[in-house]
Order: structure tokens, then sequence, then C-alpha cells
């Protein structure tokens, strides 16, 4: 698993917190048990010594003398004693023990069933003439002490673990809704809302210096951007009122031209300024359509049925130029766009299938449809576009054959993909081996 | 068919240019170089129709226009702009021209366009469910058309190309003017779908070896004799 996504980044953060919380509780829990567990069977040890040292009358009456006595003393009140004989009877102490337990150290329990023990440890120590002496203490400075532990760990690494769960929580929350809101703002920027900014909280911290810094990278993008379209809408724009003035004395002179050779030439002038002034409407519409105002009049519309229309329309045309063109729908494909936008989308793709192939090719046209795009494909047998030059012929003035002299002016398929983007879908010109496949995807409604 | 025409163009080349090669036309053309100057002209003289730039110095021209239809003066308005947009048009549309043409326009094209916003000024409204030119008969309401007392079968684009043709007979209709209403496209299609269009519909029209009804004029469009 990678650690890039803040999800997984958050759960392996809490994970090997909680290793580490659980393991230091449990070796807190098992060192203090050990301590304790020593310090009671040392005291118990010398208890025992002091009782049934190697030293002295070892004579029971004498032992249960000594026991008694230490039974009375204050610090030693809390010992159990219990001496057994060699059958196993009781001969003196202060304890019942309902089960025999093995010489040297042991661990006790509530169930082995000792008045006022619910957990501790007892010595049983041979002390000669078949009789046992067992020591017992308490490891426990209060009844029930261990669910009570249980309880403190549970309150203690529980809030521990509270406040950092909730404290990542708020962070994790934070972080995403600032990174969800530069996000949105970045898709309304590439939609081409260029108003779009990322909101400022008032809080002067990172986040809001973060911001600041995005919107204004924004602010000068979207600057550059509105000089450069308006460099080049004024250029077109600025360049048509010469241009026209051209035209018009152009044709002015071809009326005032004497012979038909003068009227010839000055016929193919005028058409070569009709060329380049066609070449700026289709510059000024690319940049009409990439401004994105028409998406405010975007309706709903089945592709299906627009491809059909546009197809009868064209069928006498590709007809007229020796092709043919199929249609197949295999889903209505409804979406939301604009009508006349996506049908000159259509027509231009059919013009394009026309213009590029040799008579005798088939142009298809194919609609379909999944949950989220519906798909347009214009496939052609003719002779394609290789693959290294497929980006170029989606860019603006990038004809594929520079010295080819016909007609066109290289904006079809720029145009095609201003219309395809502003309805956000993509365009992909693929190999149909042999021809061109146009594959336009847009979403569905 | 001489027409008075106002031109208002600030542009002055341009202006003197369109003014000359209208004026090969048969038409009389008075210059007005800003709003003023065409609101003035407007009130001294009646004209036929109204060339209108669309940016003009002091008064533009959709202002212009919105007085003009304020008040109360319907002569054809043709506006004529460098701005191609869309929501342009829409709004010259809306402020009551007859038709927007995006500069720089041919003369011949300019003149057909008059002409046939002119002579629509003529026609008698509703007198009847069919229109007629020469015996070709159409009806608009029932997507039928006749020549010479024969239905003629055809599709639904034909159909709109020939109605378009008879309702304005004897006027030139140029190719640009033709995919504007006939296929209702603002842009223009690079191919020749106007031509064959017209070419099969002049096959339909001529089965029954009548005369080919449809003029080409060279250069400029279609015109259907009425």
């Amino acid at each position: 698993m990678r650690l890039r996504s803040l999800r997984t980044l958050t759960l392996a953060f809490l994970l090997a917190f909680l290793v580490v919380t659980l393991g230091t509780g449990f070796a807190i829990y098992s060192v203090t048990l050990r301590t304790i567990e020593r310090l009671v069977d040392r005291r118990i040890q010398a208890v025992f010594d002091e009782i049934a040292g190697a030293f002295g009358d070892r004579s029971p009456e004498e032992l249960v003398r000594r026991i008694n006595a230490a039974t009375r003393q204050r610090d030693t009140g809390d010992i159990g004693f219990l001496l057994l004989d060699a059958e196993g009877h009781a001969l003196g102490g202060n304890i019942r023990m309902p089960r025999r337990l093995p010489l040297g150290f042991s661990t006790l329990h509530g169930r082995d069933r000792i008045i006022g023990l619910s957990a501790g440890r007892a010595l049983v120590r041979d002390v000669g003439g078949g009789m046992t002496l067992t020591t017992v203490a308490e490891t426990e400075p209060f009844d029930d002490y261990g669910p009570a532990r249980i309880g403190i760990y549970l309150i203690g690494f529980g809030s521990i673990l509270l406040i950092v769960v909730c404290g990542l929580s708020v962070f994790v929350v934070t972080i995403s809704r600032r990174i969800g809101e530069t996000r949105r703002t970045v898709d309304a920027i590439i939609d081409g809302d260029m108003t779009r900014r990322v909101p400022v909280d008032r809080s002067g911290g990172e986040f809001a210096q973060q911001a600041i810094a995005f919107n204004r990278m924004l602010d000068r993008i979207s600057d550059l951007m509105a000089s450069i379209s308006n460099v080049s809408n004024d250029i077109a724009h600025d360049l048509r009122t010469p241009l026209a003035r051209l035209r018009s004395q152009l044709a002015l002179s071809r009326r005032r031209a004497e012979s038909e050779a003068q009227r010839d030439d000055l016929d193919a002038a005028i058409a070569m300024s009709d060329e380049l002034l066609e070449m700026f409407a289709a510059m000024l519409r690319i940049a009409e359509i990439e401004g994105g105002d028409r998406r405010a009049a975007f309706a709903s519309l089945h592709l299906a049925a627009l491809a059909d229309e546009i197809v009868t329309m064209m069928q006498p045309v590709v007809a007229d130029s020796g092709r043919t063109l199929v249609f197949d729908a295999a889903a209505p494909a409804e979406i939301v766009g604009d009508r006349h936008l996506l049908g000159q989308m259509l027509v231009n793709l059919i013009e394009n299938g026309i213009r590029h192939t040799p008579v005798g090719t088939q142009i298809a046209i194919q609609v379909g449809a999944t949950a989220a795009v519906a798909t347009l494909i214009v496939t052609d047998t003719g002779p394609g576009i290789p693959a290294d030059q497929r980006t170029l012929a989606l860019r603006r003035f990038g004809r594929l054959d520079a010295s080819r002299h016909d007609e066109g002016h290289g904006l079809g398929l720029p145009l095609i993909q201003a219309i395809v983007r502003l309805h956000r879908g993509t365009i992909a010109l693929e190999d149909a081996a042999p021809g061109l496949r146009v594959v336009v995807t847009l979403p569905v409604r | 068919m001489s027409l008075n025409i106002l031109l208002v163009e600030d542009d002055g080349v341009f202006a003197q240019g369109m003014a000359e090669e209208l004026r090969g036309f048969d038409h009389t053309v008075t210059v007005a170089a800003d709003g003023r100057e065409a609101l003035a002209a407007v009130d001294s003289q009646p004209f036929d129709a109204v060339v209108l730039d669309r940016m003009l110095p002091r008064i533009d021209g959709i202002s212009v226009l919105e007085r003009l239809r304020s008040g109360n003066m319907t002569l054809p308005v043709i506006m004529l702009s460098a701005l191609g947009r869309s929501v342009e048009k829409v709004e010259g549309l809306e402020a009551g021209a007859d038709d927007y043409v995006v500069k720089p326009i041919a003369a011949v094209e300019l003149n057909a366009r008059l002409l046939a916003l002119v002579r629509a000024r003529g026609w008698t409204a509703g007198s009847a469910d069919t229109i007629r030119a020469g015996d070709i008969v159409v009806s608009p309401t029932r997507f039928r058309a006749w020549r010479a007392g024969t239905a003629i079968d055809l599709g639904k684009l034909e159909f709109k190309l020939l109605n378009e043709f008879v309702a304005n007979a004897d006027t030139v209709l140029t190719r640009a003017m033709l995919v504007e209403r006939v296929w209702g496209y603002d842009f223009a299609p690079t191919t020749n779908i106007v031509d064959v269009y017209v070419r099969h519909l002049r096959v339909k029209l001529t089965a029954d070896g009548g005369e080919d009804p449809i003029l080409t004029v060279r250069g400029v469009g279609y015109m259907l004799r009425g």
C-alpha cells in the first residue's frame, strides 16, 4: 500500500499509534505486575525465614506460637500462614487452602477462594518432620485492584486515543476541505470559468496564505489569458477592417477593369482576401466558443436524433462527392448541449471525411451511450493520419502538409475540439486501420 | 429594382467603395458617417432601406436602430458589423434589424439581401394558404408543392428550399442567405451543400419535362423565375 492518499496516511498513522499505545500499556502492566510479585516474593521469603529459619526449634508447637505472634504483629498482620503436617492436616495458621500448592513460589487467584484475597503469591516450604509451611501475601494494594486497573487503563489510554482520533479527524477534514475547494476551483477554471477563486478564511494561517497565493496566480493567469485573447481577438478584429477595405477596393478595381485578364486577376485577389477573412471568422468563432458564454443556452437533446438529422442532410452532399455515408445509433444518447454547435461539429466532421479521403471512401457515423458518456464515432476508410501527427492535427493551423494547397484553413479540427471542450467532452483521433477514427465522448445528462 | 439606400458607415474608404458598388446596381446611395447624421438623414427624406454599421461614433448602431423603431420607422434595416459573435447577432436582431451581416460583405451579397428585404415588404399578408411563382405552387402549411398542377415529392430540406425560392421569386438568393434561412445555421458549411440541394431540386422540378425555373447567377447565388 502506497502512503499517498490522505486516507491511507491517516489509517497508517492511527494503526501505528494504536500498536504503540497498546504495546506501552501492556509493557507497563506486565512490568508493574512482575515488580510487585518480586517484592511480595521477597517479603514472604523474609517472613518465612523469621518463622522457620534454619536455626532454632522447629517443633510444631513452637512454629504455631511464632505464627500466632507474627499474625498479631502490625507489620506481618496481613500475611497468611498455613502449617500442614505430612498428611495435609492443618496444624496452625490463619488461612485455609482448598488446594494443595506445590513447593516453592506460586501465584494465587480469586478462584483459590482464600477469604479476603483476590490475587497474591504463596511460598510453600518444607520445614522438617514432613510439615510444610505456606506463607501467603496479597499482590494488590486493595481488593479488586485488577478491574480497577483495567478501568484506569481504559480511561487513560482511551482518552488519549480519543483526543488523537478527534484531532486527526479535524486535521483530515480541514485538509481535505481545502484540497476539495482548490480542486473545485481548478475544475471550474478548466471548464472556462476564469472568475472562480479559492475561498480565503480570515485566520491568516498557512491555508489562508496558500489560498491567497493560489488566487494571485489565477489572477495573473487570467490577466495573461485575457490579454492573449484580446490580442488575438484584436488582431482578428482589427485586421478585418483593413481587409474589408482591401476587398472593397479590389471589388471596385474589378468593376473598373478594362480587360478580361485584369478582371480574372482581381477575382483571384478577391478570392484570396475572402480566404483570409474566413480564417479570421473561424478564429473568432473558436474564441467565442472557448469563452464559454454559449453554455448558458445549453438544453437537453438526443445526440442520436441530431446525428440522424445531420446525416440525412449531408447524405446528398457525400453521395455527390462520390463517397458513402452510413449511420448507426445504438442508443438515443441524451445529453445537454448547444444544438447548433453540435450540428456544426457533425457537419465539420463529415466535411473533413469528404475533404481528406479519396473517392469511394465510406464514412460511418456511430452514436452510442454508456451510463456516463455518449459517444460519437466518425470512421472513414481513407488514408488516416499517422500517429505522430494526430496531436498536430488538433492544433490551430496545424495543417499536416504545409505545402498542400487544398481548401480549408487548418482550423476545422481545432473548432471541433473547442465545441467538444465547451461540452466538457473529450476527442481522440485513432487509427481505424485503414482510415481515421474520430472518437468524441460527451457527458450524458 | 432601383432603391434609395442610406449607408451608415464611419469607415470612409469602406463606405465610399460600398456606395460606388451599390450605385453600380442602379441604387441611389446616401452615406452617413455617424449615428447623428443617420438620424438626420432619415428625417429629411424617405429611404427604401438602411445599411447600418453597428459600431459608430457618437450614437452607436443599436441605439440608432432603437430610435428608428421607436419612431415607427419600419423601413428594412440591415445591420453591418465587424463583430460576428452569435450573442451580438441576437442583440442586433432583437433591437429590430431585419438582417445582420458580418463585415466585410461583398456588394453582390449586400445587394441581394437588400432586394430580398425590400421585396419581402411588398408581400400581402396571408391572403391564401398557398404561394405561387410561375407554375409552381407551394403550401407552407401542408408541406406540399405542385408544378403545373402535378404534385412534386420533396424531402424536408428540398421543400424548405423551394418554399424560400417561391417566396422570393425573381429575387437573387445568395448561398449564405440560403444556408441561414433554409438550414438555419449561423456558420457557412465549406462543402457545396446548397449547390447539391439546388441540383436535386432542379431534377425534381423538371422531371415532367418542364423548363428549369431556377436561374444560376454566377458568383452570387440562385433565383427562381416567377
